[in-house]
C-alpha cells in the first residue's frame, strides 16, 4: 500500500481523525480473537488504504486479504471477517460463501462488519445463514476519510443518484453523522449556512442529532476549531462539474482518473520500465498524488497551461545550481549539501514532467479544444443553435455517451431545459445511437432535473451576471480570480461560498434564482464564539501578525471536483483572506463519473 | 402505478437477453409500450418502446438472413453500421426509412462504416 498522506499541516489537524479511524478499525478487528483473514468489499480497498497500511492489519492478526466476489474464499483459517458496505448484492455473496463452507463441513466463525453502519435489509439477508453458521455482526463507523490535509470524503459513489433519483436519503444521514463525529473531535461548529434541498436536509438531521445528545458531550464544550459550516447541494450547481476541468489536478482526473488520491498509469508514461523487474513491468504504475509531494502541492492547483512553464523553470534552476557548484572552486561542504538537498526534488520533477507530457497529448487534440470552446459558449449562454447542432453531431458520430451527456446536461441546465421539439428529437437520437437500454438513463437524468423539457425561460443569464460567473478579464498565468480554473468560467458553487463569506446570504436576491432553500443558523449558548468574534477585528488590525484565521468547512453534498477544490485553495491564498478552508464531500467526482453513476446498468439490478 | 409497472416490464426486458428467448422479450416490450401509452405524459416512452420492439423483430430477421448473430441488442445506428460494413446497402436503406433516421446521422454512419470496411472507392464516390 502506498504511503499515507501527511495530514499535519492542514488548517485543522486532521490526523486526529485518521488516528481515531485506525483505533476503531483495530477494535473491530480485535473483536475476533486469534488469526483471521479479512475479506474486503472491493469498493473499500481504496479508501481503506488511506486509513491504514498493511502493517496495521497484521498487528491485529490479519493473515491474508481477499475480496468479496463470486468465488468462495479458499482459506484454512478458522476466522473470517467480512468488511463491507451495506449493499444487498454483497450480502448474497457472503451468504453463498458461508453456505458453501457449510456444505463442506467446515467449522468457521464469521464476522460481518458494516461500514459505516448496519442496515435492516442487509441483516435480513444474513438471517438466512445465521442459523447455520457462527455469524456475528458489527459496525465500523468510518465516515469521513481524510484524503489530504484539507480534503475529506465519505466516498459514497452513488450518493448523488440515490438522493436525486431513487429518493434514498441514507447518504444524507451519513453526512450528518460524519459532521457530528467531526464535531466531537473539533468542537461544535457555531455558524451554519447552506443552499439547496439536500443541504437543508442534512442540516435538519444534524440539528436533531445534536438535540438527541441531551447532555452535551464534554467535547462540545471545547472552543470550536471550525468556525463556519457551509453546506452546498450539488444540484444547485450542475454546470461546474459538467465543464472540463483545467487545473493540473483536474486535467489528470479528466484523462487518467484519480482514485483515492492516486493515479495508475502505464509504465511507459513514467519513462522506461525497470528492466530488472520484467514481471511487474506490464502492471500499471501507481503514483500517489497528495500534498506530501511538495512539488505537486505547488502545481496541482495551477491552470494546466502554466504547469509546463513552472516545471521548466524548476529544471533550469537546478541546472543553474549545478553549474554553480561545479564552477566554484572553493565551495564549502555546506554548499554542496544544499545542492544535494535540492536534487532530492529531481525525481518529483521527472515524475510530473512525465505526467504533464502524457496529458498534453490529450489537451492539444483539436477535438478537445473545440469541446472547450463549446463549453465556454454554453456557459455564456449564447448561441443556443450552434450548441444544439454540436451535440446533435456528437450523438450522430456515436461519441462516448458520457461526454455527450455532459454537454447535453450543460445545454439543458443553462437553458432551463430544452424546447419540446428538440428534447424529444435528441432523446430519440440518443436511443437510436446508443441503444434502447438508455431509456433508464434518460429517465434518471429527468428525475435529477439534468435533462428536462423547457417550461419556463431560463434565468441562467441573471445568475451569470448576478455573481459574475464569466468575468471579462481572465489571466490563467497570474490569476486574480477563481475563473482561471476553467480558463474563464468561475465555478458557481465557489462563487456561492464567496457570497456566504461576505455575509450576504439569505437576503440576497439572486440566490432565490437557484433551486432549493437558502438557510442560515447560529448555535445559541456559544459564548466562546461571541467573545472570539469581538477579538477578531482587534488582532486583525495589527499588521504583519497572522491574526487567527477562521476555519471554514465547506461541504458539497453529491460530490466535488478537483477544480473546485483548487478554486477554494486559491481563495485561501489571496491576500486579505482571513479564512482557511476544509473541503468535505460525499465523493470526489468529475463530470464523467457523475454521469456514469446515472447511467443505469440493467444487468446490475 | 402504470409507470412503475412498465418500468419493471422494461427492466425485465433489459435483463432477459440471449437471442434464443426472443418471444417473451418481445411480449414484455409490447406490454411496456401499451402501459406507457395509457398515460399522456409518456407518449415519448411509448413510442420508443414500440420502436424497440420493431427493431428487435427486424434484427432477428437479419440474423436469420445473414446467419450471423451480431444484430440483436445493438442500437439502430449500430445496425445500420453493421449492414453497411457487410455491404448490405439495401437493408441499411430500409432501416433508415423504417426508423426515420435523419440524413445527417445516416451519412456519418455510412462514412464510418465504409472506412471500417476499407471501401475507399465507395467512400470517394460518396
Amino acid at each position: 500500500m502506498a504511503q499515507l498522506p501527511n495530514l499535519d499541516n492542514g488548517p485543522v489537524n486532521l490526523s486526529n481523525l485518521r488516528e481515531q479511524a485506525q483505533r476503531e478499525l483495530g477494535e473491530v478487528l480485535d473483536s475476533m480473537r486469534g488469526k483471521k483473514v479479512l475479506v474486503l468489499d472491493p469498493q473499500l480497498s481504496g479508501p481503506l488504504a488511506l486509513i491504514a497500511q498493511t502493517s496495521l492489519l497484521k498487528e491485529h492478526g490479519v493473515e491474508n486479504l481477499y475480496y468479496v466476489d463470486a468465488d468462495p474464499v479458499q482459506t484454512e483459517c478458522k476466522n473470517v471477517i467480512y468488511l463491507v458496505r451495506p449493499r444487498i448484492p454483497l450480502m448474497k455473496q457472503i451468504v453463498a460463501h458461508i453456505e458453501q463452507d457449510n456444505g463442506r463441513q467446515l467449522q468457521k466463525s464469521y464476522s460481518v462488519i458494516f461500514m459505516p453502519r448496519r442496515t435492516i435489509v442487509c441483516e435480513k439477508v444474513l438471517d438466512e445463514v445465521k442459523a447455520v453458521g457462527n455469524v456475528t455482526i458489527r459496525e465500523f463507523p468510518l465516515y469521513f476519510i481524510p484524503f489530504d490535509e484539507d480534503v475529506l470524503s465519505l466516498e459514497l459513489e452513488r450518493s448523488f443518484k440515490e438522493t436525486k433519483v431513487d429518493g434514498d436519503t441514507s447518504s444524507l444521514w451519513y453526512m450528518a453523522r460524519a459532521i457530528t463525529k467531526l464535531q466531537e473531535l473539533y468542537g461544535v461548529i457555531p455558524n451554519v449556512k447552506g443552499k439547496g434541498k439536500a443541504a437543508s436536509q442534512v442540516s435538519d438531521i444534524l440539528l436533531r442529532m445534536q438535540r438527541e445528545q441531551a447532555p452535551p458531550l464534554p467535547a462540545s464544550a471545547k472552543p470550536p476549531e471550525i468556525d463556519t459550516l457551509i453546506l452546498i447541494d450539488r444540484q444547485v450547481d450542475m454546470v461546474t462539474p459538467m465543464c472540463s476541468q483545467l487545473t493540473y489536478e483536474g486535467v489528470i482526473d479528466e484523462f487518467i482518473q484519480i482514485n483515492n488520491g492516486a493515479v495508475e498509469v502505464e509504465p511507459s508514461v513514467m519513462g522506461a520500465p525497470p528492466s530488472n523487474n520484467a514481471q511487474v513491468s506490464t502492471k500499471k504504475v501507481k503514483v500517489p498524488l497528495n500534498s506530501s509531494d511538495k512539488l505537486y502541492r505547488e502545481i496541482r492547483d495551477l491552470n494546466f497551461g502554466v504547469v509546463g512553464q513552472v516545471l521548466r523553470q524548476k529544471a533550469v534552476s537546478i541546472k543553474q545550481d549545478y553549474s554553480d557548484v561545479t564552477a566554484a572552486d572553493n565551495q564549502s561542504i555546506s554548499d554542496v549539501k544544499d545542492f544535494v538537498k535540492k536534487l532530492n526534488v529531481l525525481p518529483e520533477i521527472t515524475r510530473h514532467v512525465n505526467i504533464a507530457q502524457h496529458l498534453s497529448k490529450f489537451t492539444t487534440k483539436p477535438t478537445f479544444l473545440s469541446r472547450l470552446s463549446m463549453e465556454q459558449t454554453l456557459v455564456e449562454g449564447q448561441n443556443y443553435d450552434a450548441s444544439f447542432t454540436y451535440v446533435e453531431e456528437m450523438i450522430h458520430r456515436q461519441e462516448p455517451i458520457e461526454s455527450v451527456l455532459r454537454l447535453l446536461i450543460l445545454l439543458s441546465v443553462t437553458n432551463n431545459g430544452l424546447p419540446k421539439k428538440h428534447y424529444d428529437y435528441l432523446r430519440r437520437e440518443l436511443l437510436h445511437s446508443y441503444g434502447f437500454e438508455h431509456m433508464f438513463t434518460l429517465s434518471n437524468l429527468e428525475k435529477a432535473g439534468l435533462l428536462i423539457k423547457q417550461e419556463a425561460k431560463s434565468n441562467w443569464q441573471a445568475v451569470k451576471k448576478g455573481i459574475n460567473l464569466v468575468p471579462e478579464e481572465n489571466d490563467d498565468i497570474n490569476p486574480s480570480d477563481i475563473a482561471y480554473v476553467f480558463s474563464g468560467y468561475a465555478p458557481l458553487s465557489i462563487r456561492l461560498v464567496q457570497w456566504a463569506l461576505r455575509g450576504e446570504w439569505q437576503q440576497s436576491e439572486f440566490l432565490r434564482l437557484l433551486p432549493g432553500a437558502t438557510f442560515e443558523r447560529f448555535e445559541k449558548n456559544q459564548e466562546v464564539n461571541i467573545i472570539r468574534r469581538e477579538t477578531v477585528p482587534s488582532t486583525d488590525s495589527v499588521p504583519g501578525t497572522d491574526a487567527r484565521r477562521l476555519v471554514i468547512l465547506v461541504i458539497f453534498i453529491g460530490g466535488v471536483t478537483f477544480a473546485e477544490i483548487s478554486a477554494l485553495r486559491f481563495l485561501e491564498s489571496q491576500e486579505g483572506m482571513k479564512y482557511d478552508f476544509i473541503i468535505a464531500t460525499t465523493k470526489l467526482v468529475n463530470g464523467t463519473t457523475l454521469v456514469k453513476s446515472l447511467i443505469d446498468d440493467p444487468s446490475a439490478s | 402505478v402504470f409507470l412503475k409497472e412498465s418500468w419493471s416490464y422494461s427492466r425485465n426486458m433489459g435483463t432477459r437477453s440471449g437471442s434464443a428467448l426472443q418471444g417473451p422479450r418481445l411480449k414484455a416490450i409490447d406490454q411496456a409500450s401499451e402501459l406507457y401509452a395509457q398515460t399522456k405524459e409518456h407518449m415519448f416512452e411509448a413510442k420508443a418502446a414500440e420502436e424497440q420492439g420493431k427493431l428487435l423483430k427486424l434484427q432477428q430477421e437479419l440474423e436469420i438472413s445473414t446467419g450471423q448473430p451480431i444484430f440483436v441488442d445493438s442500437s439502430v445506428s449500430d445496425t445500420i453500421r453493421t449492414l453497411i460494413t457487410l455491404g448490405n446497402h439495401r437493408a441499411a436503406q430500409r432501416v433508415k426509412v423504417d426508423f426515420k433516421v435523419p440524413d445527417k446521422r445516416y451519412y456519418w454512419l455510412k462514412v464510418f462504416a465504409l472506412a471500417t470496411a476499407k471501401q475507399w472507392d465507395a467512400l470517394e464516390k460518396f
